[in-house]
């Protein structure tokens, strides 16, 4: 359904060509591709690696043009992302280099806002209330990145991202180089601004268990394709595309699973 | 059955530029022969300091302030590093996260996988055997192979043969899946373990993945804060986990929830340590802490027919058993 | 594709809080802290020799010629009877100087085309790599030869020839640094925000290639220092009456039979000066960069 989709991907391929023309080599990044993120929704995005995942979400962020196809943003054609600032923004995977090490921690979460123009008080304000919104301590403005844990950096950088309250943001491995008890602070902090905020946005991740988790909907991809798309309820059970089934049964085994309580959804601390 | 690793109440500091930080502080655990264990832990927990230690494969800058790892009653602490090179090579085998990183990018895979045999030298003939054994299923051109043309699952199984080839009394596999597809990393657990098996050896298994350890281990070992804070046997820790650092990781990590259930995180973050703790390493996050529990480090003690460190471990066990209503 | 926490005990065990920034200092081994201290005695003599009392340089026939050293000079005297010691410190002036001037200018030059090369890419980036590649390839003897025939010998020339030869040093090390900065994950979230290509070049790439020219910095100095010296040895450098140490060796050269202080002095300044910079150089090095190998136990 592309009836009101923030991001709109049609029969999106990316295709490298390498080497001299009498040995070309030619790698299908994606092949054919075709996505539609209604707004407001989190789609899943999983595969192994080499499964182009993270060519879709560079795709879906207008860094990289498609060799065919069309991609769409709010219904017009992917601009450059110097186009769109402020309306999309992006959370990757390594904590160690989320933040800028020469620059505070304050200066590198407000950067979005400083492209946009905004005026310095304005800017101090809205990075303090950034971080309070993703559980972090205002006084954490004035440090550097080295002085924060990774789960820290994450929040940060998640902080910063949501900054100028994009429309949509792609998370490409957000919560993988994190410690599991870290990791669902991550997921459910994510969970919850989405929730209040109404962003869209576009989880990438190798991991079913944590993507089912966050998404609303969930594609799988395998070389390039998108194998299988349903809702993340059904990931949850069997699915029924053998792939998917591959990627589920992979999870952990419920008979060494803890009888575990199921809570009502009220407060995520 | 004997315990043919025992680690008593060892403590390893390393030294650095900033101070000292603490990787094991006061570890115990006796290590049954010919299982197959699994040792479970987040960053900062010790755990692959702890498989190293069985190694002595140790950085330079790391001291041991106390404790013991033994061998068969032999210290690995006190063996001179000939002896020790020795022990490593007739009892134990290897294999680590990255099997690129493992092999020599210069030989061929059937000359390392020969060298691996040390001084025996195998025939062609061995060496595809080995190969095949391992589920390696074009045997011949793996052996012809140079490491960069095998895929990361395929360099893997060859690494593990190679660690095989002597016949290892221990076999130390530290993450072993880590850098693998979901999809294959199954595969090579179950081959990992089947050649354990087939030779003989006490496999012991690091990863900060629990459905990895859950699918291959009899037992396991929860480390945390340089400690074993909970050992037994798998398929009760999991279904009944009696410490609550062990109940809280498994209730927070995403994988068996119901859905739309929100996970209950384990507040704040692993800790690191500069010292020897003063009570339990755990406590500033654990939902039963009490008093003493920053004050006096918590004694092992059998509860359930596990070993776990905790004040309330009984306490502890009895939240495991309740199973509240699910909501829809 | 590492998911999760770290296996080698080194990062394993990294405390929250250590930064590569902040023991710099610490680190600095004996071995590099001597050659620091040895650096900074020689520059300061360089610098500031010329005000205490040990003669005018250029004033000839003060003693006896080529005599040797003694408590009213020093380091004796020259073939014009000329006090050495005053000579050689302005030897070491000199030689500090022209190579210092050369690589902090190319060191400038340098960076900038090696980050935009490396962040635009494509095919002036190629061009720019086989251009570094063959004036690294030039042996810059042959080069100084060159020079001095098309514009007569002296510093200006022997300037450009430590340019030409130390350009391709910071461009193929700036670049290397620059890529593997680009790809990083603040650098993205930079360009996803709109960020402009000079904010993303002076902000986030600059800063975090800088360390890495510093010290390449020294070593270029010392390279800079080996050719000025060789050139000047051959004549096609400094220029009497200016002197480098290079320049003051070629005249010792011709006398060392009868006067072996002049070169035994002038050589022995030369190659103090080098190794104490490829010293202190070594220590920066090992300072900044936070992947220490270890032995094991």
């Amino acid at each position: 359904m592309t009836s009101d989709a923030i991001i709109s991907l049609q029969r999106v391929s990316v295709t490298y060509r390498s080497g001299p023309a009498w040995n070309r080599r030619v790698v299908h990044a994606v092949r054919g591709v075709d996505i539609a993120i209604p707004r407001g929704t989190i789609l899943g995005l999983v595969g192994e690696s080499g499964s182009g995942k993270t060519t879709v979400g560079r795709l879906c962020l207008g860094l990289l043009p498609p060799t065919e196809g069309a991609v769409l943003f709010d219904h017009a054609p992917m601009p450059k992302p110097r186009a769109i600032k402020g309306r999309a923004a992006v959370v990757l995977q390594q904590p160690e280099w989320a933040l800028n090490p020469r620059l505070r921690v304050g200066t590198s979460v407000a950067e979005p806002l400083t492209v946009l123009g905004i005026a310095k008080a304005e800017r101090l304000e809205r990075a303090r209330e950034a971080l309070s919104q993703v559980g972090l301590d205002p006084s954490l403005l004035t440090r550097y990145p080295h002085e924060l844990s990774g789960g820290q950096r994450q929040r940060a950088s998640i902080a910063r991202a949501l900054i100028t309250d994009p429309s949509f943001v792609v998370f490409d491995e957000a919560v993988s180089a994190l410690d599991v008890s870290v990791q669902t602070q991550i997921l459910n902090l994510i969970r919850s601004l989405q929730e209040t905020r109404a962003f869209s946005a576009l989880f990438i991740s190798h991991d079913l268990a944590a993507t089912r988790y966050v998404a609303d909907r969930i594609a799988v991809m395998r070389l390039g394709e998108i194998v299988d798309t349903a809702d993340a309820d059904r990931f949850y059970s069997l699915p029924e595309h053998p792939y998917s089934r591959e990627l589920w049964s992979t999870l952990m085994p419920a008979d060494l699973a803890p009888e575990i309580a199921a809570r009502p959804a009220e407060t995520l601390s | 059955m004997t315990a043919i690793v025992s680690v008593r109440d060892l403590a390893l500091d390393y030294v650095t530029g900033d101070g000292i930080v603490r990787a094991l502080d006061g570890a115990d655990l006796e290590v049954p022969e010919g299982v197959a264990l699994g040792v479970v832990g987040e960053s900062g927990s010790g755990k692959s300091t702890l498989g190293l230690a069985v190694g002595r494969l140790l950085p330079g800058n790391l001291r041991r302030s106390g404790g013991d790892l033994t061998i068969r009653g032999r210290s690995v602490f006190a063996c001179s590093p000939e002896e020790m090179r020795r022990l490593r090579r007739d009892l134990m085998g290897f294999v680590f996260q990255n099997p690129m990183q493992a092999l020599d990018p210069t030989m061929r895979v059937g000359a390392q996988l020969a060298l691996a045999h040390g001084d025996a030298r195998p025939g062609r003939e061995a060496l595809i055997g080995e190969l095949d054994r391992v589920g390696l299923r074009e045997p011949e051109r793996v052996l012809r192979s140079y490491p960069h043309e095998l895929s990361g699952g395929m360099a893997q199984r060859v690494v593990i043969a190679m660690a095989i080839a002597r016949k290892p009394q221990i076999l130390i596999a530290d993450e072993p899946t880590a850098s693998l597809d979901a999809t294959i990393r199954d595969q090579v657990l179950k081959v990992l373990l089947a050649q354990s098996r087939a030779v003989g050896a006490t496999m012991l298994l690091l990863s900060h993945e629990l459905h990895v350890v859950a699918r291959v281990c009899e037992m396991v070992a929860v480390m945390y804060g340089g400690r074993v804070v909970e050992f037994g046997v798998a398929a009760r820790v999991f279904r009944r986990p009696v410490h609550p650092y062990t109940r809280a990781l498994l209730r927070a990590a995403p994988g068996h929830e119901p859905r739309r259930m929100i996970l209950k995180p384990i507040p704040g973050m692993p800790p690191v340590l500069r010292g020897p703790s003063q009570g339990c390493a755990f406590a500033p996050r654990c939902d039963l802490a009490a008093p003493i529990c920053t004050t006096s480090r918590p004694p092992a003690r059998m509860v359930d027919g596990r070993q776990v460190l905790c004040h309330f471990a009984e306490a502890s066990l009895a939240l495991s058993e309740r199973v509240e209503e699910a909501v829809p | 594709m590492s998911v999760g926490a770290e296996t080698l005990p080194t990062s394993a065990a990294r405390p929250v809080g250590v930064g590569p920034r902040r023991r710099r200092a610490a680190r600095f081994d004996a071995l590099s802290r001597g050659a620091l201290v040895l650096l900074i005695i020689i520059v300061l003599i360089g610098t500031f020799g010329h005000f205490l009392p040990i003669g005018d340089p250029e004033e000839i026939a003060v003693g006896p010629r080529l005599s040797p050293p003694s408590w009213e000079f020093l380091l004796g005297t020259d073939e014009l009877g000329r006090s050495f010691l005053p000579r050689v410190v302005h030897g070491i002036r000199t030689t500090f100087l022209v190579s210092a001037m050369a690589v902090l200018a190319t060191a400038f030059i340098g960076t900038i085309v090696g980050m935009l090369s490396a962040y635009f890419g494509g095919f002036v980036d190629t061009l720019v790599m086989r251009l570094a590649d063959v004036m690294f390839a030039f042996p810059a003897i042959v080069l100084g030869l060159l020079v001095s025939a098309l514009l007569g010998p002296g510093i200006f020339p022997a300037v450009l020839v430590i340019s030409f030869v130390t350009l391709p040093l910071f461009v193929r090390l700036v670049r290397a640094v620059t890529l593997s900065v680009a790809g990083r994950e603040f650098v993205v979230a930079a360009e996803v925000a709109g960020a402009s290509t000079a904010r993303i070049l002076v902000l986030h790439l600059l800063p975090n290639v800088s360390g890495a020219v510093v010290v390449q910095l020294t070593y270029a100095l010392s390279i800079g220092m080996l050719v000025e010296s060789g050139l000047s040895f051959l004549g096609l450098g400094t220029q009497p009456p200016d002197a480098s140490l290079g320049s003051l060796l070629r005249l010792g050269a011709v006398y060392v039979g009868i006067a072996p202080w002049l070169v035994m002095s002038s050589g022995l300044l030369l190659a103090l000066s080098i190794a104490s910079v490829n010293l202190t150089g070594d220590g920066l090095r090992d300072a900044i960069d936070p992947l220490r190998g270890r032995a094991l136990q």
